[in-house]
């Protein structure tokens, strides 16, 4: 039994030790937001908030994050950073199958609030942990200069 | 085309109605969907890559879970069958039967509770391997005894040959030039892989299946053929696609075993193809060798092409396109956007102990476009013309338009000089030529460029010939409008990232003056869409587009005749725009009125009101089935560290015409991220083999992906040429970026040392490559 606190609530875990933290999060609690892409920690589809920082849910277990803070996409619908982002992803056409979106949300919405001054080389040295086969990634990379410049005024 | 001002219509750069869900974290893909009582499946994969399957031995306690084809007896295989002269006829197991034949092939089914449960009982399993000598290279494959397939005479799928006797040209032009160029093998990596879930429906007497696939409707083709259903015995469900490109454009046997499975054991079962079984048993297109020959005078005008292609089709012929197509395409669109007369051309499709190949976006354009643009910048080395001028000497002019090429194919529309000019003037390469001159030191600057055209949304007369499972015909679209008028569409083709509930509903408000906000599109599902072969050839805008279109114009029709009963004008004089009829003095009713009436208050309307209602399914096909033909010209810059090898993108830029763009902030996109593809070809996609065939890269940390930081910012400039054949004057475009980008960085790579004497032919251009070209130039 494990338990930890995942988008503000506290769950109790009853999972295999083998299970890593995005199969519980998906098979167990329902989230299917958290997707899977590699299961290597190479693609960054299934990044989560653990503890503050952008982390690969399919290489934690879950039974090794008792007492973690995790926020998946879903535990961001009412955050105000994640407004700002989904708005100019859509603007800036930064999704198109929409896979990697969520992680790469999470992933953007760290680069903003933890590098407000990011230019592009570094939003996109940033974003090397995050694949995505659809767009070239020039759409996402602009959402987020975008957010950095609003947010700087 | 202008959007008729309201800033929604076709030609809008309409922000797109499906990403708020994929925001937030709400899109349902194939790996969310839950049905009470779902088990898993894994499946037990041939660890070699040529061997004869002895007995296979399953531990007493698991027998009940594993299934193997001596239990598929009731399964027909999967055939796919060409009708070109000569082609040779497999049959590809849904499980393997006697002997597998590329690493990777399904051996047994196993079902459990879960996945690593699963997993577990195949670990169990003991298969008594008889190993054969393994077909790697498909030059030693047609020259060896061995048999991929033990009842064919050779290796050979198909041969192909377009003649011509070039020997008068071969004896008297100055310039010949001679190159043998390879292309890799490559994995086409949607970040979310394939994946099944199946469930027989007792009631309905019917296997609802849900897959990751963009063509729903031939998939339950191929199920039915396979599985002995009828059609109506069969629902495919495709519901948010993570990504296809070509890899899910396919009925996959692991869909025919759960579909099977899922009846047989009265459960639903579900199977999610981890990224392992994507690279290992799944890196299964691209792989093309030329040997070409081309002759040019000393102006740089080509005379002719001569070239013999090889393309490694693997081990079997994927449903519906074949193990060919990819091959024959190299004979027919080889001479890209050029003009020259004398064309001769010969193409093996070789099957080999590997994955079955399958088309991935661009098809074979994106090894012809390399191989075409090698022997541009050859001529242009050897004659001292610059490569801009060569090209310019021997491209296609917008006054021959339409153009009939050398291999019959039919250019519809453009001016491809004015691409390349526009991509070279962007690139600005005389300063990149001062730049040169005076690089001394190991980092060198390199100059690429490269022009194509891309065939899109060809159709019934083409595919017939052909003569593969899938011959698309009229595209169907039904239109429908509620009780509450709201439009919904419903198309047989798939989105799997581009946009498409979006970029119809903006059809629709072309022709409706519908709100898009009003408007949902219905896709993906067989049961609730008209029949069609699906997205893929880049045919959905054109397709989906005009047959939409055509829908959409029929409804107006019966919209305005109960329009204009209400208003008591006269039928003819009504207008239908802006969401509402409108009669001559200004007078008008809304949609929701008009479909309030028809459905709910049909006693207002007179007794000879079309009965038809307000429910219309229509059929497109543009003027003709050759398709249309979109092309870009990409030019780019890169340095080379000739001590490392390493190549770093410098600018890139691309002009390209699309015709009428129905979204082109869509199709921007589709540009772009095609480009990304086209780079990751270029430099770092490659699935290496061993002599065993056995594949080397089976994680992402060997299959290199480009991320943000290997992707250059990418201009582009648009050209708007419309399509005379089409609804809305659009063109296919949606794999066109993935062309343009090997041919161009290459040029720029070989540029970049041509001062060193070193040339690389192979893709990806690797530092390895690079380096030991320069080792082989003394360097």
């Amino acid at each position: 039994m494990t338990t930890l606190t995942v988008n503000g609530i506290e769950t109790t875990l009853d999972v295999p030790p083998r299970t890593h933290l995005a199969d519980a999060l998906r098979e167990t609690l329902g989230l299917t937001g958290t997707h899977l892409g590699c299961e290597h920690g190479v693609c960054g589809a299934c990044t989560v908030e653990l503890d503050g920082s952008p982390a690969r849910a399919c290489i934690a277990f879950a039974a090794a994050c008792a007492g973690a803070v995790v926020r998946t996409i879903e535990g961001f619908e009412y955050d105000s950073v994640m407004a700002e982002l989904r708005a100019a992803f859509t603007a800036h056409h930064a999704l198109q199958c929409g896979y990697c979106t969520p992680g790469m949300l999470i992933t953007a919405r760290d680069i903003v609030l933890r590098i407000p001054g990011a230019d592009e080389a570094r939003v996109r040295r940033e974003l090397a942990g995050n694949l995505c086969r659809c767009t070239g990634y020039q759409g996402i990379v602009d959402a987020i200069l975008a957010v950095l410049a609003a947010r700087r005024g | 085309m202008a959007d008729g001002g309201s800033g929604k219509g076709v030609g809008a750069r309409l922000p797109r109605k499906e990403d708020d869900r994929f925001l937030r974290g709400k899109g349902r893909f194939v790996a969310d969907i839950r049905i009470p009582g779902m088990r898993e499946v894994a499946f037990l994969r041939g660890p070699i890559a040529h061997a004869r399957i002895g007995a296979i031995t399953v531990p007493e306690a698991h027998r009940a879970a594993v299934f193997t084809a001596s239990d598929l007896t009731d399964v027909a295989p999967i055939r796919a069958y060409s009708g070109l002269k000569g082609f040779r006829r497999s049959d590809q197991p849904v499980l393997a039967t006697g002997k597998v034949r590329h690493v990777g092939e399904a051996v047994a089914m196993i079902v459990a509770a879960t996945r690593a449960e699963a997993e577990d009982i195949a670990g169990l399993i003991d298969i008594a391997w008889e190993p054969l000598p393994a077909l790697v290279d498909m030059a030693e494959a047609r020259a060896t005894t061995t048999r991929v397939h033990e009842e064919w005479p050779d290796n050979i799928v198909l041969e192909t040959f377009v003649d011509d006797d070039l020997s008068d040209i071969a004896a008297t032009a100055p310039i010949v030039i001679r190159r043998s160029l390879r292309t890799a093998r490559q994995c086409m990596s949607p970040i979310e892989g394939r994946g099944v879930v199946a469930e027989w429906d007792g009631r309905l007497d019917q296997l609802v299946m849900w897959s990751s696939a963009q063509m729903p409707h031939i998939t339950r083709s191929g199920l039915s053929e396979c599985l002995g259903l009828d059609h109506g015995q069969i629902r495919v469900i495709s519901p948010d696609v993570g990504g296809g490109f070509g890899y899910k454009g396919i009925l996959l046997p692991e869909e025919v075993a759960l579909g099977w499975l899922a009846r047989r054991i009265g459960a639903p079962v579900r199977w999610i193809e981890d990224r392992f079984e994507q690279l290992s048993a799944n890196a299964n297109c691209r792989e093309h060798a030329y040997e070409l020959t081309a002759y040019a005078d000393g102006e740089g005008t080509l005379l002719a092409l001569d070239c013999e292609a090889m393309v490694d089709a693997g081990a079997y012929s994927s449903y519906p396109f074949s193990a060919c197509l990819e091959a024959a395409q190299i004979a027919s669109i080889l001479p890209g956007p050029y003009r020259f007369g004398r064309y001769r051309c010969r193409t093996f499709s070789v099957a080999t102990n590997k994955p079955p190949i399958l088309p991935y976006r661009g098809v074979a354009r994106t090894g012809v476009c390399y191989a075409i643009e090698t022997v541009m910048d050859a001529i242009a080395e050897a004659t001292g013309i610059d490569i801009e001028t060569v090209r310019q000497r021997n491209l296609v002019r917008s006054e021959e338009m339409p153009y009939t090429n050398v291999t019959n194919k039919v250019f519809d529309s453009g001016d491809y000089p004015e691409a390349l000019r526009r991509a070279a003037a962007a690139l600005d390469i005389p300063t990149l030529r001062a730049q040169q001159a005076s690089e001394t030191g190991p980092v060198r600057t390199g100059v690429g460029l490269s022009i194509f055209c891309e065939q899109g949304a060809h159709g019934t007369a083409v595919y017939h010939g052909w003569g593969i499972p899938m011959v698309p015909g009229h595209e169907q679209a039904q239109a429908r409008l509620t009780p509450d008028g709201v439009l919904e569409l419903r198309i047989g083709a798939h989105s799997h990232g581009q946009g498409m509930e979006t970029s119809l509903a903006q059809v629709a408000h072309t022709i409706l003056g519908i709100n898009p906000a009003a408007v949902r599109l219905v896709h993906g599902d067989t049961a609730l869409t008209p029949y069609s072969t699906g997205t893929w050839g880049s045919r959905s805008a054109v397709m989906s587009g005009g047959a939409v279109a055509a829908a959409c114009e029929t409804l107006a029709k019966r919209i305005a005749a109960i329009g204009a009963h209400l208003l008591q004008a006269e039928a003819g004089s009504v207008r239908v725009e802006d969401g509402s009829v409108v009669a001559p003095g200004g007078a008008s009713v809304t949609l929701r009125e008009v479909a309030h009436t028809w459905y709910r208050a049909p006693q207002l309307l007179p007794r000879d009101v079309d009965p038809a209602g307000l429910d219309v399914t229509a059929g497109y096909k543009p003027l003709s089935d050759g398709g249309t033909f979109s092309y870009a010209a990409h030019a780019c810059a890169v340095t080379v560290d000739t001590e490392t090898g390493f190549v770093t993108l410098g600018r890139y830029v691309i002009a390209e015409d699309g015709g009428v763009c129905l979204n082109p902030m869509i199709v921007d996109g589709q540009v772009l991220g095609g480009t990304a593809q086209g780079i990751g070809t270029a430099l770092y996609e490659e699935m290496p083999y061993d002599g065993e065939a056995q594949p080397l890269a089976a994680s992402l940390a060997d299959y290199l992906l480009p991320g943000a930081g290997e992707i250059p910012r990418i201009a582009i400039e648009h050209m708007e040429t419309p399509s005379p054949l089409t609804r809305f004057g659009q063109k296919g475009i949606g794999e066109s970026g993935a062309i343009g980008p090997p041919a161009a960085i290459a040029n720029a790579v070989n540029d970049a040392l041509r001062p060193l004497g070193a040339r690389v032919d192979a893709l990806p251009i690797t530092p390895r490559r690079i380096l030991e070209a320069l080792a082989r130039a003394g360097r």
